[in-house]
């Protein structure tokens, strides 16, 4: 018996013992890279973050800097360098009800932000779909979510005061330093610590969630003629189906349309969307791993989201989806994330191309939604240089060199089609792309690096992504 | 009950815990921020384990038994609510229960071991106690791992409550008075008592 555990216990060591697992390296969401790092420091306070940039500058140390970490291509960390922590600068300063202005430090997640909105009756303009995000991070990346009216994160930014890497806080807005609006904005964390931001909110309003399945070659017609013309749709997000049976042939809907007939204060208690969490994750590890799986969570997910739909959702209760059950830590392998854009006319042929190379580079994709954004080129590094339909898509690969190595030449392939598209893709996820690739799909990138170096002529802001693209 | 029981059910138990205890103290930690409101929840338990012992110890040798039962039955309730806490509080009010289910368990785990083994040749008896219950602690740790990895924290909460309530199963069936009914064979264990 004491054999059998011993044994046990020796196939767990060698099963954990992968680097991506080791606890003394720092990685990031994708635990791709994981390197030693000088030390992690928590983010507390003004002058002891511009102590730091002061004292990392005398020592010719390198900062990154680091929200949740959710990023996946090495943006928050950087070997030997000093890692801030900004998730312990989290304090909401003011909300302004009149002005519908909040003012809140760069350590705060947007479940911060919604618990300290809501009871004003408002909400945030644009997000990701999960709400989990710190707020620098998700203005780093200049992100994006459900909501198809308010553009990306960029246009709800007011201002922000940044820690340069001269050790001065400055005032960044459209007005006031603003050449460094548009380039720490989607910046990645090159220019310095963003320390608070004042955001721009909307009203909370009553939606009625509707889901409509159809075939995917009806999309992107019924997106353009039915979606977007009408006004009082305000959120959407549309998935496709990876599952064997209907492989890029199905697709559904979901839309949060506006309901006057409802009183926000019947229905805007914050709820978490976190329930079933065991069995979510249970299905999706078996769709990991099987097309079984595949299809079950297909089929499943079709009957459970139409069964919802007409629930009547509060815009705050939508903007915070369900996340927990998609939680993966096993060794050796990882969920990895890929973004698409796709200008509307080109969508449902780039689509096609999409699911042909994923076949035959026998990709494991595990789902894929699809989000819209408004043409919005105000961020130097902007991914939606034309109205765009954005495809988010969920890998499952190995984490071995073999397994990258695949997942590149695969994604390469991607990345062409999206180029012939006049499309884009998204930077906070594996820097698979070619520099090339980059360069073709980023034309800003000449002057957001000849910038950084202005700013930051030491390159004391450092991680991956800038050593990867922009040498 | 004989000594083979008590290993039994013991080993049950120490599943039990052993599956949730390591997780248990990861999940404590997430719900303060510091460290010290950590340690005064471990204070807690330990207050009420030191308080109902002095008044435990008179009954112990008479029902120590049931006091096993009623400490697997007391850790299965805490594990069923602890997924469900909302509050700090809450948690301070399970830490209470868990400390008094902790000093039955002790308390009389001690007494029935001195029952069931003889002065002078307790050795034997101690050591294979002590192995069946760090094996199963064993077994149980690198099982509740696997399971959180494919679940949740919460299913193996429930899956120790499972457990605990197995452990007081076996004791309670083994010591139940039916001894009218009793096979030959299981006179010699019900003689023990």
């Amino acid at each position: 018996m004491l054999l059998l555990l011993a044994s046990l216990a020796f196939v767990q060591y060698v099963r954990t013992s992968s680097s991506d697992q080791n606890p003394y390296l720092m990685t990031d969401y994708s635990r791709l890279h994981p390197v030693k790092v000088e030390r992690v420091l928590q983010g507390e306070a003004e002058a002891q973050l511009i102590g730091l940039v002061k004292d990392a500058k005398a020592k010719g140390l390198k900062l990154s800097i680091a929200g949740q970490r959710h990023s996946q291509g090495g943006h928050t960390y950087y070997k030997d360098a000093v890692v801030v922590d900004m998730t312990s600068y989290n304090q909401v300063l003011s909300v302004d009800p009149e002005a519908k202005r909040i003012v809140v430090q760069a350590g705060a997640t947007w479940e911060d932000v919604q618990k300290a909105v809501n009871p004003y009756g408002l909400s945030v303009k644009t997000m990701q779909s999960l709400n989990v995000f710190t707020i620098g991070g998700s203005i780093s990346i200049n992100a994006h979510g459900r909501d198809i009216r308010n553009g990306s994160l960029i246009k709800s930014v007011e201002s922000f005061r940044l820690l340069t890497a001269g050790g001065d806080i400055i005032q960044v807005s459209r007005t006031e330093n603003a050449e460094l609006f548009p380039l720490a904005l989607g910046g990645y964390g090159l220019f310095g610590i963003i320390l608070d931001v004042t955001l721009i909110l909307t009203e909370d309003e009553v939606y009625r969630e509707s889901t409509v399945l159809m075939n995917l070659e009806e999309y992107s017609d019924y997106f353009q003629n039915e979606v977007l013309p009408n006004p009082d749709i305000r959120l959407h997000i549309a998935r496709i189906s990876v599952a064997e049976d209907s492989y890029f042939k199905e697709a559904f809907s979901k839309n949060y349309t506006v309901d006057r007939s409802l009183k926000l204060s019947d229905h805007n208690k914050l709820k978490s969307n976190d329930n079933w969490v065991a069995p979510g994750k249970l299905l999706f590890n078996i769709n990991r791993s099987t097309d079984w799986g595949k299809n079950a969570q297909w089929n499943l997910q079709k009957h459970f989201f139409v069964e919802q739909s007409d629930k009547i959702v509060s815009r705050n209760n939508a903007m915070r989806a369900a996340s927990a059950f998609m939680e993966y830590s096993q060794p050796g392998a990882n969920d990895l994330l890929q973004e698409y854009f796709i200008p509307l006319p080109q969508f449902d042929a780039f689509v096609q191309r999409l699911g042909a190379i994923v076949k035959e580079e026998d990709m494991n994709l595990l789902n894929i939604t699809i989000r819209y954004v408004n043409k919005d080129d105000e961020a130097v590094l902007s991914y939606a240089k034309q109205d765009m339909l954005a495809l988010v898509c969920l890998f499952h690969a190995p984490l071995s060199k073999a397994g990258q190595q695949r997942m590149k030449q695969g994604v390469e392939r991607i990345i062409n089609e999206v180029i012939a598209s006049e499309g884009s893709y998204y930077l906070p996820y594996i820097a698979y792309p070619t520099l090339e690739q980059f360069r073709n799909v980023y034309p800003g990138y000449e002057y957001f690096f000849a910038k950084k170096k202005d700013y930051d002529p030491d390159e004391l802001f450092m991680n991956y992504f800038y050593e990867q693209y922009g040498g | 009950m004989n000594l083979k029981w008590l290993i039994r059910s013991q080993s049950i138990m120490t599943l039990a815990a052993g599956m949730i205890y390591p997780y248990y103290l990861l999940f404590l930690k997430n719900l303060g921020n510091s460290f010290s409101k950590y340690g005064l929840a471990f204070a807690v338990f330990t207050i009420s384990s030191a308080a109902v012992s002095h008044w435990l110890a008179p009954r112990l040798d008479k029902h120590g038994v049931c006091m096993m039962i009623v400490s697997s039955l007391g850790m299965m309730g805490a594990m069923l609510v602890f997924p469900w806490t909302s509050s700090y509080g809450w948690v301070l009010l399970l830490q209470l229960l868990m400390g008094t289910c902790n000093a039955m368990q002790r308390m009389s785990e001690r007494v029935l071991l001195a029952d069931y083994t003889e002065p002078g040749s307790r050795g034997a008896g101690i050591g294979s106690y002590h192995f069946w219950t760090s094996v199963a602690s064993g077994f149980a740790v690198i099982l509740g791992g696997f399971l959180i990895d494919w679940l949740t924290i919460n299913i193996l909460f429930y899956l120790s409550a499972l457990l605990y309530g197995t452990s007081a199963w076996t004791i309670w069936r083994t010591n139940r008075p039916a001894v009218p009914r009793a096979k030959e064979g299981s006179v010699s264990e019900h003689n023990v008592l």
